[in-house]
């Protein structure tokens, strides 16, 4: 090597004579924080998230335990007892004697804790005057209907006092048309619209998130016609899907969770096919092909668990339309059938009779307000505290 | 290694890798021809954009050769599949350009190191844990380290970290794209002192990509000058260093800046920017921004010429 000329252009001295960088002592950093761990934190921080995730858990927990704590089943019908809204007026007639005037013109006698009896029987009726005559213990009441609202008198024409406001012994919501307990009912609704989340999340993952990855990681053709499936599958509107699968299958119910696992992973599975084209060209990933990792080591430990992110938020994202789409399919006929309860269904049921009994609707919709809130809070709460960048 | 057992280690002839773009073919590496001795170091430098690190990836098969061979070590790996290619694939390795792009976040410093371990070799807990410790340790890192995440480290750090993970299969050649032009200045010449000890250490041959002339003329031994695709000088590097022939190796010294005052530098211009690898001149490629551009220059495509010190000009034919 010609080396003459070293004394007066670069030598490795000049190389060496650089300052120090300076060098972490392990024993000296803070504990050692994995991202997991810092988004954990970020998420804590986060109260809209966290009373989210508490609702969803509760929500859980209630789906789950709620129906065994009540002494009636979702199917129970009482008929004697439809339509009993969840707070009554009682009236004492005497004392240890009490009763309810239900809205369609019965008399229920209850408990002084407001537990339902038995619908008392009619003395006789004066169609004529629209007055209903009882006799309770020897003291008679009637029930005038002649005009609104109707009311409980005594023989003179006296009305009644309330005696107290009370829940239904027993049904804390009420009960529908058929007598069936609400609360129940609603929390068999949430049974069903969190197994369609269930099953909208496995699809995801178990279809969305490999056949993305799978796309995105082969590219060229293979990515080509991949993706052109999934334009074709997007295309056609899920509500069709469920009609077709229901002209084969008898259960509306079964068709949506059907249809739901079968197509609902297209929006996750175009997803994280972007991020693994976006990922593949990183250098990381070039070092592991270099190195001769196998294609799947690259996709399962270089490529998803980067986009896990963005994976957990679409996800959680996904599942406030699919419980929504279940419920709407239930609303109008093409969900689950009777006596099963999901909160489309309550929803429509109820609108027999909204004028008379709009609570009937309320807890239902109540519902599914909430749940799609919580979802869509913890999902915007996730994303936040994953890329921290992109909030707004 | 001895100095004396100068055998080739790597031999890439006429090595071509095109892209098939919408608008048209993009020439990356267009005949590209080189050899490395063993224990040796060859330094790539040339603009932004005219294939140096298509050309290494080429090399590494990140990329399918459109043609040409690629021979380490005795083996031609151009025309293997990949699954023929895995046991050559530890002999080679590649440090990478961006220490942040360049580490999995998701996987522990051991995790990372022990990736090309676990795959090439066959080592038990107990070993493996030595290994990576050792390996930490060479590149000026400790054990302790082992378990941190890569976004605890600064970039130097980080670059070593990537270094520990590439000489992990016990390479025999390994790439370096820019290893240092990310970094701090002040951290550039402990990362390449270290790589020069690695190579004292374990007999590495380099193929050294850099913009910084100076950086490639120290850590050397043998130079390859780069445009639009092709090699238009190559040979000794202090040779090159000290009397560019081609006008754009002429040019790219002048345009670096020179450490020593006492040497004043023939400033040559280049006129214009680089033209696009979509487009390339006729004939010889670097007459458009050649001061010297003669007329047999856009007629006749120049060959490289000479033995050791190859120029492709015909101001020197
Ligand atoms: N995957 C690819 N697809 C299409 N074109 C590419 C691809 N990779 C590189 N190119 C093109 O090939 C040419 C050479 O790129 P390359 O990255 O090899 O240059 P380089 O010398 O390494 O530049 P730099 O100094 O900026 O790293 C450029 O014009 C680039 O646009
Ligand atoms: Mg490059």
């Amino acid at each position: 090597m010609t080396d003459t000329i070293n004394n007066n252009t670069f030598s490795s001295d000049d190389w060496d004579n650089g300052p120090k960088e300076e060098f972490l002592k392990s024993e000296n950093l803070a504990p050692s924080m994995t991202y997991w761990q810092d988004v954990g934190r970020r998420l804590r921080g986060n109260i809209p998230a966290m009373v989210s995730a508490a609702v969803i858990i509760l929500l859980i927990l209630a789906a789950v335990l709620g129906p065994s704590f009540s002494s009636h089943s979702y199917e129970d019908q009482e008929l004697s007892f439809a339509n009993i809204p969840p707070i009554i007026n009682l009236y004492q007639i005497t004392p240890g004697r009490y009763v309810y005037m239900h809205r369609n013109l019965r008399l229920i006698e209850t408990t002084s804790g407001g537990d339902l009896i038995e619908t008392v029987g009619m003395e006789k009726e004066d169609l004529f005057k629209k007055k209903m005559f009882y006799d309770i213990d020897g003291t008679r009441i009637i029930l005038d209907y002649s005009q609104r609202p109707f009311k409980l008198t005594d023989v003179d024409g006296k009305p009644l006092e309330t005696w107290k406001k009370t829940g239904p012994g027993g049904y804390l919501l009420g009960t529908d048309a058929l007598g069936r307990d609400l609360f129940v009912r609603t929390l068999y609704g949430a049974r069903i619209s969190l197994l369609v989340a269930l099953i909208a999340t496995l699809a995801n993952f178990l279809i969305g998130v490999i056949y993305g990855g799978i796309a995105g990681l082969a590219g060229g053709r293979t990515d080509n016609i991949m993706m052109r499936i999934v334009d074709i599958i997007s295309t056609i509107p899920l509500t069709l899907y469920v009609i077709l699968i229901m002209v084969v299958l008898d259960s509306g119910f079964l068709s949506i969770i059907i249809a739901l696992g079968s197509v609902y992973w297209v929006n996750m599975a175009r997803i994280v096919r972007g991020q693994i084209l976006a990922l593949k060209e990183q250098e990381f990933v070039l070092a592991a092909r270099t190195i001769g990792t196998s294609t799947m080591r690259v996709l399962f430990q270089h490529l998803l668990p980067n986009s896990m992110g963005v994976i957990i938020v679409t996800a959680t994202m996904l599942i406030p339309s699919a419980i929504f789409i279940e419920s709407f399919l239930s609303f109008i006929g093409l969900g689950v059938s009777a006596p099963m309860a999901s909160w489309g269904t309550l929803c429509s049921e109820s609108l027999d009779s909204i004028r008379t009994f709009p609570y009937q609707l309320f807890t239902p919709a109540l519902a599914i307000c909430i749940t799609m809130f919580a979802f869509n809070f913890l999902g915007d709460g996730l994303r936040d505290a994953l890329d921290p960048k992109l909030r707004k | 290694m001895s100095k004396n057992n100068k055998d080739c280690l790597l031999k890439v002839d006429g090595l071509k890798k095109y892209f098939p773009m919408n608008k048209g073919l993009v020439k990356a590496v267009d005949d590209v021809s080189f050899s490395i001795n063993r224990g040796e170091t060859l330094g790539l430098v040339g603009e932004s954009g005219c294939g140096k690190s298509t050309t290494a990836r080429t090399i590494i098969r990140l990329y399918n050769p459109d043609s040409g061979s690629i021979e380490l070590d005795g083996f031609e790996l151009a025309s293997l599949s990949q699954k023929r290619l895995m046991p050559h694939r530890k002999k080679m390795q590649m440090i990478f350009q961006d220490p942040y792009s360049s580490l999995n976040g998701r996987m522990t410093v051991r995790d990372i190191i022990n990736e090309p371990i676990s795959v090439h070799t066959k080592l038990n807990k107990n070993d493996t844990k030595n290994k990576i410790n050792d390996l930490l340790e060479r590149v000026g890192l400790n054990a302790g380290h082992a378990n941190r995440y890569p976004h605890e480290f600064s970039g130097g750090q980080r670059q070593r970290i990537g270094i520990a993970r590439a000489l992990a299969a016990n390479p025999d050649f390994i790439i370096c794209d820019e290893p240092i032009s990310a970094l701090d200045v002040s951290i550039q010449a402990q990362v390449v002192n270290m790589l020069e000890e690695l190579q004292e250490e374990f007999g590495l041959t380099y193929l050294f990509i850099a913009h910084d002339l100076s950086m490639v003329r120290h850590i050397s031994n043998q130079m390859g000058v780069m445009y639009l695709g092709r090699i238009v000088e190559i040979g000794e590097s202090s040779e090159i260093y000290r009397e560019p022939k081609h006008p754009y190796t002429q040019a790219l010294l002048g345009a670096n800046p020179v450490p020593d005052p006492r040497i004043v530098r023939q400033k040559l211009k280049i006129i214009g920017d680089i033209p696009s690898p979509l487009n390339i001149p006729s004939g010889c490629r670097f007459r458009t921004r050649c001061p010297h551009a003669m007329d047999i220059c856009s007629k006749e495509e120049p060959q490289l010429t000479g033995s050791g010190r190859q120029v492709a000009c015909h101001l020197h034919t």
